[in-house]
């Protein structure tokens, strides 16, 4: 059974998360310990056994670029090695350009400015190839799940960075 | 997670962090990227017309052992030959820099960053 069929859903893409989160919580209320308390002790561990299922499945549906990336192992789409370099050469030269916008942002003079801005442009990029991402995962062909799985590996570039302007705001704005 | 002596040292004294004229026809430039951590790396050589490496520079954007990862590349080619340079492999940087499992990635990023290097300076002189 994989995670869509635990949690009764379509293998799609776009998912209600409010609903997600309901199920999550019914499913996991049905494997409480507490329901198992004068259970054989077989039975006890296969609820915990599913609770940790259940959570699994949880975490990887509630992300959407965990999601996509689950949903192209069900495809058994091929995918390169995580620790693999990437090496498209434009794509890198502007995660250089974001970086170094990124370090210049606390020289700015209007720094809630600088950080506001910052934050439209990688959102900008960001959703230009998420959508991208959901219109290749929709069509579902080999040739649009490999196409799909290279934007997931840029996406999750874009990922760092909003950690990192995460991160930058905290500092910024903590004192 | 405790980081290396020497991955400390290249990480708060880096050396030849910087970049070189892009536009020289000597200068190579070799960039490489980390999905797993978005980790960015660039590294940039000037190659003699005999073929030897006689400037290194870097930028990288990432973790601790990958800024030592490149930063000790760069000491490394520097005086090779373009050959010789392409035989730099992942393993030794990471038994120099005592790097942990986890990290090997950082170090197969360095790797990769001489070789696209080396193929842009054959791709420039080829053309």
């Amino acid at each position: 059974m994989n995670y869509f069929q635990l949690f009764g859903f379509d293998e799609k893409f776009n998912l209600d998360t409010a609903q997600l989160t309901q199920v999550y919580q019914k499913l996991q209320k049905s494997v409480h310990p507490d329901r198992f308390a004068h259970s054989s002790s077989q039975e006890q561990m296969l609820a915990v056994q599913k609770s940790s299922m259940i959570n699994d499945a949880y975490q990887t549906l509630k992300s959407p670029l965990k999601r996509a990336e689950y949903m192209l192992s069900l495809r058994e789409t091929p995918m390169p090695n995580e620790q693999a370099s990437f090496k498209d050469n434009a794509f890198l030269m502007r995660q250089m350009e974001l970086r170094e916008m990124l370090a210049e942002v606390k020289f700015a003079d209007d720094i809630d400015a600088a950080v506001f801005e910052a934050n439209q442009v990688l959102e900008t990029e960001f959703n230009g190839l998420y959508k991208t991402m959901q219109i290749q995962l929709a069509e579902n062909s080999a040739a649009s799940n490999q196409a799909a799985c290279e934007i997931l590996r840029k996406l999750k570039f874009y990922q760092k960075l909003h950690i990192e302007l995460d991160r930058l705001e905290d500092l910024l704005f903590e004192t | 997670m405790a980081y290396s002596e020497k991955v400390i040292d290249h990480y708060e004294n880096p050396r030849n962090v910087g970049s070189l004229d892009k536009n020289d026809p000597q200068v190579a430039t070799g960039m490489v990227g980390a999905p797993a951590c978005g980790d960015v790396m660039k590294l940039q050589l000037k190659i003699t017309d005999e073929g030897i490496i006689e400037d290194a520079k870097f930028k990288t954007y990432g973790c601790g052992s990958a800024i030592a990862s490149s930063s000790l590349v760069t000491e490394w080619v520097k005086g090779k030959s373009i050959e010789e340079a392409a035989e730099i492999k992942n393993t030794a940087i990471a038994e120099e820099l005592a790097l942990p499992p986890v990290k090997i990635h950082c170090s197969i990023l360095a790797e990769d960053a001489i070789k696209a290097a080396i193929e842009d300076y054959q791709s420039k002189n080829d053309g």
